[in-house]
């Protein structure tokens, strides 16, 4: 017999009225909660809107709450979905948080895997939210260098140790998921952890000048910055490239520039 | 209908249509329209690295660009202009340096220079790379300078077609995804850069949106194809869900065994090994394969565990996490099982004889990236070329633009006219769609897919591109039934993936068309009925176009020669 599985997914087509559908997807050894989502596009229902692009947890977009725990759908393997959610749910809860979309009906825990949008953000539809204010958040930071753009060799050196010091924050994929965390929930204002996270990429380039490093530490500094964290630490969890916005924000940004701010 | 006017508009927002936007936008109102966020891009994807000879390695001292244009030339078996390869890598240093400056965080050497990995198909170690995610740390930078500077952005906006006045590009419909709004873009200068379009076949490392929908726009309006039937099947993608392991873990000395552990390679390319041009490789594996020489009848394995696991760590981490998450494998422990898959499209949106880098024979449409063909990679791509076309053309197209100023532009009564046919066009196909009691979607989508990669793939004959053809002409058919609900538009992405897969089929089609036309192999169109290369007849580039009772018809352009001598390849 054909292995299936079954889905509850949130379904809201942006004008407020949310309703959870059930689908039941054959699966086989390799698949994803993306894949699942594809097949019931494809097969039950093609108005299901979720985003989509790489498959390979490098590009960021499908971002989603998966049985109450932010997670990559591509990055999510249906046969050891436990395995993947088990830690993360458990951290979650000890702090005693639930992300909560709209009233889930009889939901099966057993057997249904349930589908929710990423938490902390403004629903279009379905499983699609409204990025606009995280691309927002992120272009306040000034992520970006400033220096002219060189034609010449040699190029501005840098050790490898100093470009290991950023390696980890360069790689955020910006896919959102760290917004799960509570202080966005509370306060629309809070740049967030990724933001900050790219901004510390920048902050402790090597090669960044010195009045663009300046700028972006201020404006981090901010009281919607990094004083706003309250070391939740659901960033560092939730993260699905092991960026550690939670680590970046206290055990470098916050002993670096807290008091070099007070004192300005 | 809302209208949006531009002087330029570009379409797709990876490395080329970011590069060409940052140029395009100091002197024209210009905007740069992209399905998917600009960072969602298929660029992000590349690991490997981009080629320049900046010689920063010892044994890289005597590398030029002169020498990387022969090593491209060579790869490409002779097939790619030789003046726009050679151009590309005279540009190259500079296009490194340039990413550089604005911030790209590049793997270094002990004396603070970028490092540089050896690569297929290279005479020296040539690759500057970001560990083995340099996609990323590039496409990054180039968006961030995007911020620097306020390029704007239309994101979430699907091109639908293109429109045209006499023989002048005057604009193009999308459809604003958030909404389901149609919109008009009015510009003078219209550049697509939408990608490639792997997933005409099923198994392949492309996202799932590179579906060329730059390509079969510009082919809806009169814009032939030229050499697609030159497809890039990768050695390494991972057995399954064909993501792709980079050509740099095989750089850094990864290995490739067989069932009976034997490193196969000796067999293929016995100086080369297993750096020897992709299309070398992926036919070995796939020989070993029909051999009976495969672990499960399906992979052979790269093997990494000799590496230890600190070089890995550092340089292949990405390569590490791909293979746990989606195969449950560690590289550092237990060779990584991998089968050739499809992965570029050295083919293209053709280009103007003659003409500047990039231009079409539609006046005001540019193009470049893997939607084009412009033509540098000829039948073979080396890696670590395709990052770098994007970035160097990207700024040699814009500055191109930038001199030749804006032309004039026809009556407002004649753009609308125009305007309006298309936006009518569009109304009418998905008012259709919901209408009809067709076929979905998707199984038209994976006999497509199915039958490319079965019929038109790594060994090709005549017999089985005959079948492919018909297929994809049934498929074509079947199309004009297809049924999907289009009543609500907004985030309707069973409409989008119906749009993509419109465009699909065309190119699936000429594919198959050219590459039963091609009675030779070269490159990475190999068949088995013309195993030879042969110049006398086919050292020319395809050119496909549709006539107005929709048959195909097929001409040829010369390739650019006259740096290089045409020779043997061999490795």
């Amino acid at each position: 017999m054909e292995k299936t599985q079954k889905f509850l997914i949130y379904r809201n087509p942006g004008n407020g009225t949310v309703r959870y559908d059930r689908f039941e997807v054959p699966i086989e050894k390799g698949m994803d909660v993306l894949d699942a989502l594809f097949y019931i596009q494809d097969h039950l229902d093609s108005t299901l809107a979720f985003r989509y692009a790489c498959r390979g947890a490098v590009c960021g977009s499908c971002g989603m709450t998966i049985n109450k725990v932010p997670m990559l759908a591509c990055k999510t393997q249906i046969l050891s979905i436990n395995d993947i959610i088990e830690p993360i749910d458990k951290f979650i809860k000890n702090k005693n948080i639930e992300f909560v979309y709209g009233e889930v009906p009889s939901w099966d825990k057993k057997h249904e895997i349930l589908i929710e949008p990423a938490p902390n953000m403004r629903v279009i539809k379905d499983l699609v939210v409204d990025l606009e204010i995280f691309w927002k958040h992120f272009r306040e930071i000034g992520p970006h260098f400033t220096r002219e753009w060189n034609y010449k060799q040699p190029e501005s050196k840098q050790t490898p140790e100093q470009m290991e010091r950023i390696e980890r924050y360069v790689y955020c994929i910006l896919c959102g998921l760290c917004w799960a965390c509570p202080i966005n929930n509370k306060n629309p204002n809070y740049l967030g952890p990724a933001q900050l996270a790219k901004a510390s990429r920048f902050i402790y380039d090597s090669r960044i000048q010195q009045k663009q490093r300046e700028s972006i530490i201020s404006r981090v500094m901010k009281e919607d910055g990094v004083p706003s964290c309250e070391r939740f630490f659901i960033c560092n969890q939730v993260c699905p490239k092991n960026v550690m916005p939670g680590t970046a924000i206290n055990m470098e940004l916050r002993k670096d520039f807290v008091n070099q701010n007070e004192k300005s | 209908m809302r209208l949006e006017e531009f002087d330029a508009v570009i379409v797709g927002a990876g490395l080329s249509g970011l590069r060409a936007g940052l140029e395009l936008s100091e002197k024209y109102n210009t905007a740069i329209i992209s399905k998917v966020y600009p960072v969602r891009s298929h660029s992000i994807n590349a690991q490997g690295g981009i080629n320049a000879a900046l010689g920063n390695l010892e044994e890289g001292k005597q590398d030029s660009p002169r020498t990387h244009a022969y090593d491209t030339v060579k790869g490409a078996d002779f097939l790619a202009d030789q003046n726009i390869a050679m151009l590309m890598c005279e540009e190259a240093p500079k296009t490194v340096l340039e990413f550089e400056s604005m911030g790209t965080p590049f793997s270094r050497l002990e004396n603070g220079l970028i490092n540089q990995r050896p690569f297929g198909g290279a005479g020296f170690p040539r690759t500057c790379f970001a560990g083995d995610r340099t996609g990323h740390a590039l496409l990054h930078t180039l968006f961030e300078q995007c911020v620097r500077f306020n390029v704007r952005f239309f994101n979430e906006y699907f091109l639908i077609d293109l429109l045209k006045v006499e023989n002048n590009v005057t604009g193009l419909i999308a459809l604003d995804i958030r909404n389901g709004e149609l919109v008009i873009f009015r510009a003078s200068y219209v550049i697509l850069a939408t990608g490639g379009f792997g997933r005409i076949y099923k198994r392949s490392t492309n996202s799932v949106i590179n579906t060329g929908d730059g390509v079969g726009a510009a082919f809806r309006i009169g814009v032939p194809m030229e050499d697609c039937e030159f497809v890039q099947f990768h050695p390494t993608t991972l057995f399954g869900s064909n993501i792709l392991i980079t050509e740099g873990a095989r750089g850094e000395g990864g290995l490739l065994y067989n069932n009976k552990h034997e490193r196969f390679m000796s067999k293929y390319a016995p100086e080369a090994m297993e750096l020897a041009p992709r299309d070398i490789v992926a036919r070995a594996i796939d020989t070993e394969v029909l051999e009976g020489n495969a672990f499960e009848d399906e992979y052979v394995n790269l093997d990494l565990t000799h590496l230890g696991a600190d070089l890995i760590n550092k340089k292949l981490p990405g390569i590490r996490e791909i293979s746990m998450h989606f195969a449950g494998i560690d590289p550092i422990e237990e060779p990584i099982p991998i089968q050739p898959g499809q992965h570029y499209s050295m083919g293209g949106i053709a280009t103007k004889y003659k003409g500047d880098v990039g231009e079409t024979d539609l006046n005001g449409l540019w193009v470049l990236g893997e939607c084009s063909c412009l033509s540098v990679h000829g039948a073979n791509r080396l890696g670590g070329n395709s990052l770098l076309e994007t970035a160097v053309f990207g700024r040699i197209i814009g500055k191109k633009l930038k001199e030749r100023g804006l032309a004039k532009s026809f009556s407002k009564s004649m753009l609308k006219e125009v305007e309006e046919r298309a936006f009518n066009k569009v109304e009418q196909l998905f008012s259709k769609w919901q209408n009809n009691e067709g076929k979905k979607p998707v199984e038209i989508r994976d006999e497509m897919g199915t039958i490319m990669n079965s019929n038109v793939g790594v060994f090709r004959n005549e017999k089985d591109m005959e079948v492919a053809l018909d297929t994809i002409r049934r498929l074509q058919k079947d199309f004009k039934e297809v049924h999907v609900d289009t009543s609500d538009r907004k985030f309707n992405y069973g409409l989008i993936r119906t749009l993509e897969l419109r465009s699909m089929l065309d190119i699936a089609e000429v594919t198959a068309y050219a590459a039963l036309w091609r009675k030779e192999s070269r490159g990475a169109h190999y068949r088995d009925d013309f195993n030879k290369r042969d110049d006398k007849n086919f050292l020319v580039h395809s050119i496909v176009s549709r006539e107005k009772d929709g048959q195909l018809v097929l001409k040829t352009k010369p390739v650019i020669l006259g740096i290089f001598e045409v020779k043997e390849r061999e490795y």
